[in-house]
This record gives structure tokens, sequence and C-alpha cells, in this order.
């Protein structure tokens, strides 16, 4: 068939479908698909090796475990019998169908932002664009008194105050909307922004100093996100709006390469969001005046400074200390004396924020089972860094981390082999290294034969 | 060796592809709890696994005249270094098997040495045959046991099988083992197991990489290529992350 012939029938084609009712549908539950993204609402709502939206995921609460619900249209197992109102509910307010409260590890306290609109495209997704699945997730089961869900009707009350989303109009547009998703669909403040007494964030907008600017996760500090000027000048304060899309849609940027939670983040959701949508994020956060700085803190010049001497004292290597030494043997390959490591490839490790937190669990964790930034549509392969939990003893790893933690201007607290050796007890996945096998895959009895 | 190689590397594959994925999940558990570094065996303590008792009493007599000890040289020897070990372990691990090697005919035992290993043996059975025929020999000629000779006589059994001037065939008519390819596997793995990392047995401590300032699995010099007519002052790391 020539193109002659072929350009017409394709258009024929383009016409029959492109009817108005199917492409408003179709591009409501894209758009659907896309907010659920934005959401990651399958990051809570997809167990490990289960069905998409099936639920079934232990959340660890101070409370006890909080299973995830199956949000698939299922009608019996899953939200197929929500109203459109009542998803609203569930998502905004935070009510189950029979007027019960959620647990707010579902986080509608961010949520409560969304549109009507969104709303409208998320539901159009949930029952159109899902595929239903017919099980029952575990039931959360919380012990006396946090199984009295009425009692979240006053954490509510006093908590959850967010209201549906109106750009303010002094604002630059591009910013408002990164405003928006990082409020509610983000609900970056879950992880980045520190909980008060009852478990809630400090604040829910930027209206208060503490909205996003840093907290403690498991013991992985979860650094600010409060980019703009005014603090010490480390971590995201120092990146730029692109550093700061690269980072949201790839994992790795010129400065760091993502590790712990926030890879999963990247991975299924941020990745998969529009370049304008990851720039309106970076410029609204570049918009947050960062946290005031320590006045202990060094300056710009006092850690360029300090990182020379690092970097002078390893490339002489006489003298070394101990954990000069183990960096030089275990990391200087791919990180340099300089800490340095190598743009979008090897993260920086001078004023790292995971280095320099005031918990050394991170920090830990990494060098004990090494990293692997997500595979992500743009940058597909997953360059990992090696754990060395077979190579190294917990007084190395302590030594070490002690190291990096005051090298280059870093400024933080030693590590003891005490706690190194509970991160290493706590470690519970596969590593990505292992000592090697001088053996092979010898199989004893065919070489018998 | 069996008759259908195909099928028998074939099914080793796959048997060890089975047991590679629990040995992940094993993995898991064991070697993130576990402390780095095991310390190296003292040879007199060690078990050997492949050779039996008179083949390790002659593999450590002949080690230690290959590459002599502290005190005859100027360096560690064989024996300080561990080497029977690497060399017990090596015929344990694949290469000792051949487990990936084309081991059907036909075998041209009178080419070109480019043609390559040429014996229907695994270096097992070289060690085997090798082993009982010097032994044979050093009986038939000394009366004694090559373990049980002084030094200078056993460096010129050496000699003569290094020059294939001891006649195996002669001795055995059996197999067509040459003295001179038994010695030079002999010899070859005796080197590598002084100068490979300490995970594989020998070169215990790193001392012979320390002895011929070999820094080891380092693999970070960058900086060190502007760096002209500077000592290197790093000491070795092996493998295991051990410094020396």
């Amino acid at each position: 068939m020539t193109a002659r012939y072929l350009i017409p029938l394709l258009a024929c084609c383009t016409l029959l479908t492109a009817s108005p009712v199917f492409a408003d549908a179709d591009d409501l539950v894209e758009r659907g698909a896309y907010l659920a993204r934005a959401g990651d609402c399958a990051a809570c709502h997809t167990a490990p090796e289960g069905k998409p939206f099936a639920g079934g995921l232990g959340i660890e609460s101070p409370f006890g475990t909080i299973y995830s619900t199956n949000i698939t249209p299922d009608p019996e197992h899953g939200i197929g019998h929500y109203t459109e109102e009542q998803f609203a509910a569930a998502l905004r307010d935070g009510k189950r169908t029979d007027g019960a409260n959620l647990y707010p590890a579902m986080p509608y306290p961010s949520y409560a932002n969304l549109t009507d609109e969104d709303v409208h495209a998320l539901y159009a997704y949930f029952m159109q664009g899902v595929e239903p699945v017919a099980t029952q997730p575990p039931e959360t089961s919380l012990g006396f008194p946090f199984n009295q869900r009425w009692g979240i009707t006053a954490w509510n009350w006093l908590f959850a105050d967010q209201e549906t989303f109106t750009p303010k109009a002094d604002r630059n547009a591009l910013t408002e909307r990164g405003r928006y998703l990082v409020e509610g669909l983000g609900h970056c403040g879950s992880c980045h922004t520190p909980r008060g007494i009852a478990q809630q964030e400090k604040a829910l907008d930027d209206g208060d100093d503490a909205y996003l600017a840093g907290a403690d996760l498991n013991g992985w500090w979860a650094p600010s996100l409060r980019a703009g000027k005014g603090g010490d000048g480390q971590g995201i304060e120092g990146w730029d709006t692109q550093a700061i899309v690269d980072y949201l849609k790839t994992g790795r940027n010129v400065h760091a390469t993502v590790g712990g939670e926030m890879t999963s983040v990247i991975a299924h959701s941020t990745s998969h969001l529009t370049d304008q949508d990851l720039t309106s994020i970076a410029q609204y956060l570049k918009s947050l005046p960062a946290n005031p700085a320590n006045e202990s803190v060094a300056s710009a010049d006092e850690r360029e400074q300090a990182t020379r001497e690092t970097a002078a004292r390893l490339t002489a290597a006489k003298h070394l200390s101990d954990g000069e030494r183990l960096y030089i043997d275990n990391c200087a390959a791919c990180h340099f004396n300089a800490g340095e490591g190598a743009d979008r490839v090897f993260p920086q490790l001078a004023g790292n924020s995971l280095i320099n937190a005031d918990d050394p669990t991170g920090l830990i964790h990494t060098i004990l089972a090494g990293a692997r930034p997500p595979a992500t549509p743009t940058i597909p392969a997953q360059l990992p860094m090696p754990g060395f939990s077979w190579r190294l003893s917990n007084e190395e790893v302590a030594t070490l981390a002690t190291f990096v933690r005051g090298a280059w201007g870093n400024d933080a607290e030693p590590v003891t082999a005490e706690q190194v050796a509970r991160v290493r007890a706590s470690i519970k996945q596969a590593p990505l290294s292992r000592a090697p096998d001088p053996n092979g895959s010898l199989n004893h009895e065919d070489g018998d034969q | 060796m069996a008759s259908q190689p195909d099928n028998v590397s074939r099914r080793a594959f796959l048997r060890g592809s089975v047991t590679l994925i629990p040995a992940v999940g094993l993995a898991g558990g064991v070697s993130l709890t576990a402390q780095a570094n095991e310390p190296a065996p003292n040879l007199s303590e060690y078990q050997p696994v492949f050779f039996s008792e008179d083949e390790w009493s002659f593999l450590l007599a002949a080690c230690d005249r290959l590459i002599p000890g502290e005190s005859a040289g100027q360096g560690p020897g064989a024996l300080d270094t561990n080497v029977p070990v690497f060399l017990d372990r090596q015929m344990d691990a694949p290469y000792g098997h051949a487990d990936r090697w084309y081991m059907e005919g036909p075998f041209v035992t009178d080419g070109s040495p480019d043609l390559g290993f040429q014996y229907p043996y695994t270096p097992r059975e070289v060690y085997q045959k090798g082993i009982a025929m010097t032994q044979q020999y050093c009986k038939q000629q000394y009366g004694k046991r090559f373990e049980q000779l002084d030094g200078n006589t056993q460096d010129s059994v050496l000699q003569g099988l290094e020059a294939n001037d001891i006649d195996f065939a002669a001795l055995n008519g059996i197999h067509k083992l040459q003295a001179a390819d038994f010695f030079s596997q002999l010899l070859q793995n005796t080197k590598e197991g002084y100068l490979a990392d300490p995970i594989h047995g020998g070169n215990k401590h790193m001392a012979a990489w320390k002895m011929i300032g070999f820094p080891g699995a380092r693999a970070s010099y960058r900086d060190w290529v502007g760096q002209h007519d500077v000592e290197y002052p790093l000491g070795p790391v092996s493998l295991t992350g051990e410094r020396g």
C-alpha cells in the first residue's frame, strides 16, 4: 500500500476513535492515572509481589501495624461500591463509607487540598482504569486506645485543617502548581515535615517554618526540602531548579543519588511526572526559605578549605588514620579524595545530608547494604553502590563512618561499633554484594565423574 | 570424564542455577550478620579437602623447594604463605575439575604447544598421577619417599621432572602423562597460590604482595597519575578488605 492511500485511511481511523465522548472519558482516566502516580497511591496500596492497588502492605506505625486497603474497583473487597462523593470523603477527609475514620497513615490531611476536578479524574481512573481484585487484605487491629477510630475525629479537628487548593493570585502560576502538588498529592510532608507529639505533621503548608524542614524516618534523615536561601548553603539549598528536577526525574543529579525510602518514590511516582510539573515542584521548593543556619556551622570558605585539606591528606597517603585508610581502600575509587563523586553517577559526600544527619543509621545502612538507584524511564540503568557488610567489621564501619562524617568540612558526631551492630542486625533485605566465592558454582558430583 | 560432555555441563549449569537462587536468599541472612575476614588457617592445622595424606606430604616438600622459605631466601616462602592450602582449594574448585574445559578427544600429545592442554585428565588427575609417579620414581631410585629426601636430592628430582628426564611411561605404561607437564602444572599453580589474592587460600596476609610491592585490590590510583618520583606509600589491601 502506498503512502497516498495510507494517509487518508489513518485519518479515518483517527476520526473514528477520536469521537468526543470516547476521547474525554479516556483522557479523564489517563489524567486520573497520572494523578494517582503523583500521589504514589501504589506505594502503600500495593503489597510486595501483590496485584496493583489490592492493598495488604503492612505499614509500621508507633501504634502498631496498619494494613493498606484494597482500592481496586472490586465491589466487595475494594472500593467498587463507592460513589464519587464517598471516594472524595475518603480521599480528603479520611472518612470510610460507614462514616468511620481512616487512620492518618492515609495522607488525607494532605490530599484535602485536591480540587474537585482532580478527585473526579482519580475516581474515573480507580473505577475504570484499575483491574478489580477480589482479595481481602489483612484487617488492621491496633491495641486500645488506637483501635477506637472515633478518637481520630478529635485529631482531625486539631490537625487536619487543609482546605481545597486555591492558587494565590500574587504568586507565579508555575510555583503555585508546585505548591499544589507538594502540599497535596505529593504529600512530601509525610516524611519531610517533623511530627509533633500526636504524630501529626507540624505543618501542612508553607505558613509555618517547620513545613518540610526535615524529619527523622525510622533513623533515616529525610532532609529539609526548603531549598530557598537563608540557611547554611548545604543540602538542597545548594541545588538549583534543574538539579531538583533531575533528582525527582531520575534519582540522580550533579550532587546526589537517591537512597532509602525516596528510591521507591522516585521509581513509582516522580519519575513519571511531566517536566513541567517537576519544574513547578522545584520552583516551589526554591521559594521556601531555608532552615536558618546553626551558628556553629562552618562557612562555605571554611568547608572548601577543609575539603582541600582532606583531599591533600588522602592524596599524599602518608601516616593515614584507620578511617582515612579505610576510605582509600573501600570508597575513594568512586567518591574520590575530595569526596566530590561524579555527576549523576557517584554521589558527593562533602555536605551530603545523609552523612551529616544527627542519626547515622542511614549512612551505616548504606555502607553495609549498599544502595541501588531506581530504574527510571529516562535513566533505566541502575549502577548500584555495593554493600560492604561482608568486607568490613562493625569497628571498621564505625571508623569509616566517623571519618566521612568529619572529612571535607562535614560535621557530625562519631559513630560507634554498637550503632553499626544494631543497624547490621536490623537489615533484612538481601545484600547487593557478598564475599566473592572463589569456587564459583562448583558441583562436586559432576566434577568427580 | 563423562561420555556426554554437553549434557554434563548443561546439567551442571542448571543445577548451579537452581542452587544459586536459594543461596542468594540465604546469604541475605548470613553474610550481613557475619563479620568480615576469617583468619587464615595455620598450615600445620589445615585438613586438606582434596589431597590424600601422602599427596599432601609430597606437596608440602615440593612447594618448599619451588619457593623456599624465609630462612633460605630473601622473602616469604610457599609454606609461609599457605600455598599448599591454595592448591588444595584450587583442586576442589571448577578449575581442578576442568569443569569449563573441552575435555573430549582428539588429544594430540605430540603436537605443537599452541594446541594447549592435550590430556584427557583434569588438573586433579594430573596431580594424583604425577605425585604417584614421582613417588614411585623416588622409591625406585632412592628407596625413600620424596619428602624424606634431603633438599638437594629433592631439587634434582624436580629438575628431572622439569626436563622430562624422568620417564613416567617407563614407570607405568597405563597413562600418557609427561613428567614435564606435571611439573609445569605444579610450578604454575604454586606461583598462582603465592601471588593470588588471599581469599583463595594462599598469599597469607599478602606477604608475597608486600615483598614485591603490589598494592592489591585497591583500584583507586587516579591521584597517583600526576605524582612523579614519589614512592607509593600504601601497603596492599585484599579482596576481603584485609590491610597490609
